[in-house]
């Protein structure tokens, strides 16, 4: 009823006026793409850190767990800006895809054009499919209890699967110095790193070992679970932020 | 136009003679006089080649990892071609408080970057790939091979991280890497017999899937984005027209990716764990190389520090040292190393068995009593290391250290050229007169 009352005094924008919004839409969204290549990309560089620089650091337990925990904040936080206020089912994947341009620009110009390291030694890891069904889920449920709930939990999940084609191949076996080693521990070993001594790495430190060889859906649950927490905490985070005066003002 | 002449006059006269705008003028010149200042200083600035090694406090220096005969194989070498930097240390028995035990520590090589790749590693003779805990009190003998990969003119010390602790440097030598970098390569065989390229394996798949994902990813974002965004649906959600925001199409590329999405996801899976059935997880170990039979402190030659005084004015080290000689041959001190600095003795001639840039006092070390001590005899010593070393090396830092203890080893000569080596130790007492 309100919808039909509404819709007999709505005058979408035409001529200059669509113009000129349209504008606004480029400028923000140009805007939008720095800020998050520069704020996103800084905060999982921050928290997710090694894990994500190095080939040698992804470990079953603790890489599927640090990164889609601390990957689900910034796309939690702009959902809840362009879906409670635009009904735009994309901040995920934006968020996601700005983190992916930020992070292949410090891996080619820092750490290989710079450091010298091999980029295939800090490939970075991909979250894109988790976040384009963490969209889908707020746009097919406009609940926040049901995405944080069922799209916490796929980033979470989706995040080692999504991953295996890109760097399986690294855990193949090589015999090096009368050790077994994979792949991805020959590049540690063999690119000198000065600051990072190999007692450094977290490998599959803690109990969770207890449960044998399932170690990566153990620590996907677990992230999973995080997740969904996580999400709702940021979501909130968002929302402080977040303002629409000015619009109101249009 | 009157109005324009008087305009004119204004902007003259706010150029030329009003004090408030001569500021921005004398703030420019001084901004000038600063760009240029810095312009000079930037062009006199030189690469840093140092590695920090003088700024550990000297007693971590002095106390921990006590390295010698530190030797390289080469120093000047091509791409691809292997070079070999082998030594020897001692675990310094009087380990500081305030450091954590050497449980962990890494054999590592200082380097701006990877220029070099580590081929191989032994402690001990023994091949070791992690970590590797060490005792206190124990000696090693290690090799590092190393490989060329970019040319360049570098300065290369072996080191020790030690974990909680920091890094402690070992002598450092330049190192001349020629040839091409496009000729550098990097095979290594996998358990299956295959032969891998470092440098690229994995590259050209890792651009694929996330080329794949991007294009998922961007074509999202586009169905989006050419549809008016921020202010227009702003109006319409406020209108009450949230439903002609998200269309039925919309909703079912909503579903096809909720479904579409996880059932790709699992396939490449799968289709990967198939493809690398073999795959292992990351290794990680601590590996537990036992300490040679004792080379420093052999028991052949028993030193005991009485007291060690540092002269701050003459920059010299006083050692009161009781030594006893167990071998059956004359001894005399020919050298006094501690914190990679070493004091040579000039009337006991050495045998140089480091050609790295060990910080060498050649000088530097005087004995009350030049006299060789004769087997079976126990004679006290007084032992002075003096040199601007202690102070250009930053090691006279001690004495102003929360522990300032000393600790390094002492080597030994008989005719022959036998050498015995024992370490000491002992607490600071600073003159400050």
């Amino acid at each position: 009823m309100s919808a039909n009352l509404s819709n007999r005094i709505f005058r979408p924008y035409t001529g200059e006026k669509a113009r000129i919004a349209r504008a606004y839409d480029y400028l923000v969204l140009v805007l939008a793409l720095f800020l998050f290549i520069g704020s996103f990309h800084l905060h999982f560089a921050l928290t997710v850190g090694d894990w994500d620089f190095w080939v040698d650091w992804k470990d079953r337990q603790w890489w599927p767990a640090v990164t889609p925990l601390m990957g689900i904040t910034f796309p939690a936080a702009v959902q809840a800006v362009l879906w409670t206020n635009f009904r735009l089912p994309l901040g995920a994947t934006l968020c996601v895809a700005c983190l992916s341009i930020g992070t292949w620009i410090a891996r080619i110009f820092a750490y290989h054009m710079w450091n010298y390291f091999p980029i295939n030694m800090v490939l970075p890891s991909t979250l894109l499919p988790s976040a384009l069904v963490l969209d889908a889920v707020l746009m097919m449920s406009n609940s926040l209890t049901v995405t944080a709930i069922f799209g916490g939990s796929a980033f979470a999940l989706l995040f080692y699967p999504s991953n295996w084609p890109i760097f399986g191949m690294f855990h193949v076996p090589v015999e090096a110095g009368n050790s077994q080693m994979t792949v991805a521990d020959m590049f540690g070993f063999q690119y000198i790193r000065t600051g990072m001594p190999e007692y450094l790495r977290i490998i599959e430190r803690g109990t969770l070992r207890t449960y044998g060889q399932v170690a990566a859906p153990l620590s996907a649950f677990f992230s999973a679970l995080l997740s969904t927490l996580m999400y709702a905490l940021w979501w909130f985070i968002g929302k402080w932020f977040a303002t629409t005066r000015y619009l109101k003002r249009i | 136009m009157k109005s324009t002449t008087q305009n004119q006059t204004y902007t003259r006269s706010m150029a030329f003679h009003v004090p408030v705008n001569s500021q921005p003028q004398s703030v420019s010149k001084w901004l000038l006089l600063i760009g240029l200042i810095l312009s000079v200083y930037m062009l006199t600035l030189q690469p840093v080649m140092a590695h920090g090694e003088k700024n550990l406090e000297p007693y971590v220096r002095m106390r921990t990892i006590q390295w010698y005969d530190v030797q390289w194989s080469k120093q000047k070498f091509n791409v691809n071609e292997e070079v070999t930097v082998t030594g020897k240390f001692h675990v310094a028995e009087d380990w500081p408080i305030s450091v954590p035990k050497p449980d962990a520590a890494f054999l590592n090589i200082s380097t701006p970057g990877p220029v070099l790749i580590r081929t191989e590693r032994y402690l001990n003779g023994k091949p070791f790939m992690n970590s590797v805990a060490l005792l206190p009190g124990g000696d090693y003998d290690f090799k590092v091979v190393l490989k060329g990969r970019l040319p360049g003119h570098y300065h290369i010390h072996p080191f020790f991280n030690l974990r909680d602790a920091g890094q402690v440097m070992g002598p450092g030598a330049w190192l001349d890497i020629t040839g091409n970098e496009a000729d550098f390569s990097n095979n290594v065989q996998t358990i299956n017999g295959e032969m891998i390229d470092m440098e690229t394996y994995g590259l050209s798949n890792g651009i694929f899937w996330h080329s794949f994902w991007a294009l998922l990813g961007t074509a999202w974002l586009l169905w989006w984005v050419r549809r008016p965004l921020f202010i227009a649906r702003y109006r319409m959600l406020q209108a009450g027209l949230e439903n002609e925001l998200i269309t039925p199409l919309d909703r079912n590329i909503g579903k096809a990716i909720l479904i579409g999405v996880p059932v790709l996801v699992l396939v490449f899976y799968t289709i990967t764990v198939n493809k690398y059935p073999k795959a292992i997880p990351l290794q990680t170990s601590l590996d537990q190389i036992l300490p040679l039979p004792a080379k420093v402190n052999a028991g052949v030659v028993e030193v005991e520090t009485l007291r060690a005084e540092y002269r701050i004015p003459e920059r010299s080290m006083k050692l009161s040292l009781k030594i006893k000689n167990g071998s059956d041959k004359p001894i005399q001190i020919g050298e006094f190393a501690t914190g990679s600095v070493r004091f040579l003795n000039k009337v006991v001639p050495e045998p140089d068995q480091s050609n790295t840039e060990s910080v060498v006092a050649a000088e530097g070390l005087s004995l009350d009593n030049l006299t060789p001590i004769q087997p079976g005899e126990q004679r006290t010593v007084l032992l002075t290391a003096g040199d601007a070393l202690w102070e250009s090396e930053r090691l006279d830092g001690l004495i102003n250290d929360a522990d300032s203890r000393i600790g390094g080893l002492l080597f030994f000569f008989d005719p022959d050229g036998e050498r015995y080596i024992s370490s000491i130790t002992s607490a600071v007492i600073p003159k400050f007169n």
